[in-house]
């Protein structure tokens, strides 16, 4: 099988991926016990109110008539022309406004967030994962695979508030929480993440004060997640590190920093790059918690919020936008696996 | 070689701390800087004024004194104009956990926050005393002064003259005859219903406008509280020009495009944005048109709001230095251990939210009147207040809140952990220490209201001391939790009440509320007349009556005498009532809570 057909092959298949996921979603949240129709009042709500209010929500009519509808909605290419997003209903909770234009005004924050993480997670994951591995069973070893299993294990709301009592409490160096300094308006909208639409812009103040407000979250959940970097990178190095072209390197007199870098890790990689995608999902997960923690703006507070209020059609597109996220990063990597290691195309 | 990783591990980890730090001092030089410029920028500005005020007086001096008068008015205007370039502007940031729920149109917003920003930037006819400790001390706003007939179903108010909307529109009698039939008329439109909650359809019949400075309200009944009602949010004058008739403008998708901007309060909103339908970022600007700016308010040029996700964060970004003052909600336990803080203040305030516990009336236990007064002679309400909320809830013994007119401790002859009570008249209704009586006891698990699941364990804890009861413990989300009262499956359940406006009459009705759906107001119940019903009607009666006169003496009795008969039937069973408070950095004064719970923003300052 050629790049090209593999390529194709994996697209397809992230369609029914994402039937899949809707549809459980679409189901689980009806069967929650909860009346998205009672939230709306609290006292004096006749039959007819109520009745009223179903309709509005669509919920009046059959589960099957619900769900072709909501499908259509997504596939409706005029509405996405139109919005830039699929159409993915009206909030069951705050009726006048469009979920799709909800979740892609909080997706950029999040994306944010896990761009920083990640980066942070690669780089202390990778780095201190090859130091661990070249220094096998000794105590820089083992301090820093006690490092990799504690920083696996401890919660991201406690590191988060360890950080923020430290860096925003007591030395007063960075803000405790949210996306940016009130006192700074934010940059306007080109991508929706502060950092690059402040540089894009040229306010070098608000690219500071956008970049100290995201180093406590991202640092937070980047240092959660360089846990398992640390050990599956330090596994795949003591792996190849122990290969003949690695001895054979070193016997041709290459530096030691080379065969390392450039021979073994290269080789040790190709796990690790896999692993990479698949923790985007984790990532994801983990930054509902920090977004909480850090009362980051973002799509991990609106689901949990949404929950609160049975609000159907905001959880569906939530999913939905995580599950395509994490489908789309999952195609990525695997692209990224079949170019770099031919054999998987065969 | 390994070492050669390891000092980049340091390396790298040096990197991230220096470069944090440089960040900082980089960040706060720009802070510094750009502050250093405005200075330099205002300086300069009064320098000029002032070499142009030196021009003027030296033009005077050669001139003579014949124009005197007109350049002594000059000299005075640029001196206030100096002294306004040379006050500082001041910016008051305020850290909460609240957020606009769905509007800030009064016609359709009914959440606290919504509510809040509504205070600061609408103006209602009347308003609530600061620090008024009944709630029932009403100041002139938008009217100066106003009266009512003998059967307080005709209220003229006359209006202030001279008073301009945030644009610049002049307010008169039309805008208050168009607020009140624009709320009315979109009852039908808004599925919820509000401000329906509050019953504008049902108590006012007609506005009319009897001069350009003088409006009167016809209404359907006789009503003493209307002057609360008019003091509440959902009572804020609209400017016609961005609020239609009959229209909540939920056309552009965005809660933002319903708010009718240019109000007639202390501020103007600014900026107001969301991300996902929740608030980023609200920024209140001095009104420069406001009524009251010759008394020096608002007493901020800005207000700015941040969001919080939680207690805990709030807390931190108070301890931090990030906001200047923390507003909703900071728990019990924080606002105690930030009482030793010496970097922050806590101001106290009385609280008007309350906690009740309901019967369901329609089946076995609760259907015997003399189970419901068992279960609740056997509470610990001290327990509870001491224990859970750490003394900042103080247990309470009428549905009325203690401050407000019509307050009685009537549950008290009930007692509280009264076991002998309990026993002779479970006793009497058939139980002992080997046939207790068992049952369902509810709470809201997703918080949405303060610490229930350690309420009710306290609570299951003191009924089950009793020997004859034995106590379930279920819990529900907000969400499932409405269902189960709307379908009547929770044998007792808490529920909390938080007042539209501060009148006993918005917390009497609490003991037969239908839409608690105990049961208790209904003739029949399973086809078998209520024993209940007689008792109902009388409190009803009891009520309306104390609606339709102004003798506070008269209204105290009626409420008492509607508290006797609550501990009779316990249909409802007042808990507890909270305390208020906020959190800010010194020096802030001005803050006043009160049983309001309104915080007014435009009296405070630095």
């Amino acid at each position: 099988m050629g790049l090209r057909s593999y390529i194709i092959t994996r697209i397809l298949l992230t369609i029914p991926t994402l039937l899949l996921l809707l549809s459980m979603v679409f189901l689980v949240m009806r069967v929650l016990p909860g009346d998205p129709v009672a939230l709306h009042f609290e006292k004096r709500a006749t039959p007819e109110q109520m009745e009223s209010m179903r309709r509005a929500l669509g919920l009046d009519k059959p589960l099957w008539a619900q769900y072709l509808e909501y499908l259509g909605g997504l596939v409706d290419i005029g509405y996405i022309l139109d919005h830039g997003y699929p159409n993915l209903g009206r909030s069951m909770y705050q009726t006048s406004e469009e979920v799709g234009g909800q979740i892609f005004s909080a997706f950029p924050a999040t994306l944010e967030l896990a761009i920083y993480s990640m980066i942070i997670a690669s780089v202390i994951g990778v780095l201190l994962g090859v130091a661990s591995s070249k220094s096998y069973n000794s105590i820089s070893d083992h301090l820093i695979r006690g490092f990799g299993t504690v920083t696996y294990a401890v919660p991201i709301f406690f590191l988060g508030i360890v950080f923020q009592l430290i860096f925003g409490v007591y030395l007063r160096w960075l803000p405790t929480s949210l996306r940016i300094n009130p006192a700074v308006d934010p940059p306007a909208t080109i991508t929706g993440l502060y950092t690059i639409d402040s540089l894009l812009q040229g306010n070098l103040l608000g690219f500071f004060e956008s970049l100290k407000a995201l180093l406590l979250p991202s640092l937070t959940l980047g240092i959660i997640l360089s846990g398992m970097f640390i050990r599956m990178t330090r596994t795949n190095m003591l792996e190849t590190l122990r290969l003949d072209f690695v001895t054979a390197a070193k016997a041709r007199g290459l530096k030691e920093s080379t065969v390392t870098y450039g021979y073994a890790l290269r080789n040790a990689f190709l796990p690790i790059l896999t692993m990479m995608g698949l923790q985007f999902a984790i990532l994801l997960g983990g930054a509902i918690l920090t977004e909480k923690t850090f009362s980051w703006p973002g799509l991990g507070t609106y689901i949990v919020d949404r929950i609160d209020f049975r609000d159907y059609t905001a959880i569906q597109g939530a999913v939905v936008m995580f599950g395509l996220f994490v489908t789309l990063v999952s195609l990525v990597v695997d692209i990224l696996y079949a170019y770099l290691d031919p054999r998987i195309r065969l | 070689m390994e070492k050669i990783e390891l000092s980049i591990v340091v390396l790298v980890l040096i990197g991230i701390i220096v470069s944090s730090g440089t960040m900082y001092y980089m960040t706060t030089a720009i802070d510094n800087l750009s502050t250093l410029t405005d200075d330099v920028s205002t300086l300069t500005e009064s320098v000029t004024n002032l070499t142009s005020t030196v021009s003027d007086l030296a033009l005077i001096m050669a001139e003579g004194f014949e124009e005197y008068a007109e350049a002594l008015a000059a000299l005075t205007a640029r001196l206030a104009a100096i002294e306004a370039g040379l006050a500082a502007k001041e910016t008051l940031i305020v850290g909460t956990t609240d957020s606009v729920e769905k509007t800030l149109d009064p016609a359709q917003a009914y959440d606290y926050f919504g509510w809040c920003i509504l205070q600061q930037i609408g103006g209602t006819l009347v308003s609530v005393e600061p620090g008024s400790p009944t709630g029932a001390d009403f100041l002139p706003d938008l009217a100066v002064n106003w009266s009512s007939n003998e059967d307080l179903d005709i209220w003229d108010f006359n209006l202030r003259e001279g008073v301009k909307f945030s644009d610049g529109t002049e307010f008169n009698a039309t805008h208050v005859k168009y607020s009140f039939d624009r709320a009315i008329a979109l009852i039908p439109s808004i599925p919820e219903g509000a401000p329906a909650g509050l019953g504008y359809d049902a108590i006012i019949d007609s506005t009319e406008v009897l001069d350009t400075y003088k409006v009167r309200f016809h209404l359907k009944m006789s009503f003493s509280p209307f002057l609360g009602i008019l003091a509440s949010r959902s009572s804020t004058i609209v400017n016609p020009q961005y609020a239609p008739i009959a229209q909540i403008n939920h056309t552009a998708g965005d809660a933002r495009a319903s708010t009718p901007v240019a109000f007639a309060g202390p501020y103007v909103l600014s900026k107001w944005n969301r991300v996902a339908g929740r608030d980023v970022e609200v920024k209140l600007d001095a009104n420069p048109n406001y009524w009251d700016l010759a008394s020096g308010y608002p007493k901020m040029d800005y207000i700015i709001f941040r969001f919080y996700s939680d207690a805990t964060t709030l807390r931190l970004a108070i301890e931090a230095g990030d906001v200047d003052m923390a507003y909703r909600h900071t728990s019990p336990t924080d606002v105690l251990d930030l009482e030793d803080n010496p970097n922050v203040k806590v101001w106290w305030g009385t609280g008007a939210q309350i906690q009740y516990l309901c019967f369901q009336q329609k089946r076995a236990p609760f259907n015997d009147t003399r189970v419901r007064v068992a279960v609740t002679a056997a509470l610990n309400r001290t327990a509870v207040c001491e224990t859970v909320f750490l003394g900042l809830s103080d247990p309470l013994y009428s549905i009325i809140p203690p401050g407000m007119l019509g307050h009685t401790e009537a549950f008290q002859k009930l007692g509280d952990a009264n076991y002998t009570l309990t026993t002779s008249l479970l006793a009497a209704a058939g139980y002992d220490s080997t046939n207790k009586l068992e049952f369902d006891l509810w709470y809201e698990s997703s918080g949405h209201y303060p610490m229930s699941a350690e309420q009710a364990l306290l609570y299951k804890e003191a009924l089950e001391a009793s020997g004859v009861i034995t106590v379930t413990l279920k819990y529900a989300d907000w969400a499932g939790y409405k269902q189960n009262r709307d379908n009547e499956i929770m044998d007792a359940y808490i529920y909390g009440w938080y007042p539209d406006y501060v009148d006993p009459d918005n917390y009497a009705f609490l003991y037969w509320a239908s839409w608690i759906h105990t049961n208790y107001y209904n003739e029949t119940i399973n086809g078998l007349p209520n024993p209940s019903y007689p008792a109902y009607l009388e409190q009803v009666a009891l009520y309306d009556e104390a609606r339709a006169t102004t003798n506070t003496t008269l209204r105290e009795e009626l409420y008492a005498q509607i508290d006797a008969i609550a501990v009779e039937q316990c249909s409802a069973v007042p808990l507890w009532v909270g305390s208020g408070w906020a959190v800010t950095t010194p020096p802030i004064y001005g803050i006043y809570i009160d049983i309001t719970q309104d915080m007014r923003y435009w009296l405070i300052y630095k």
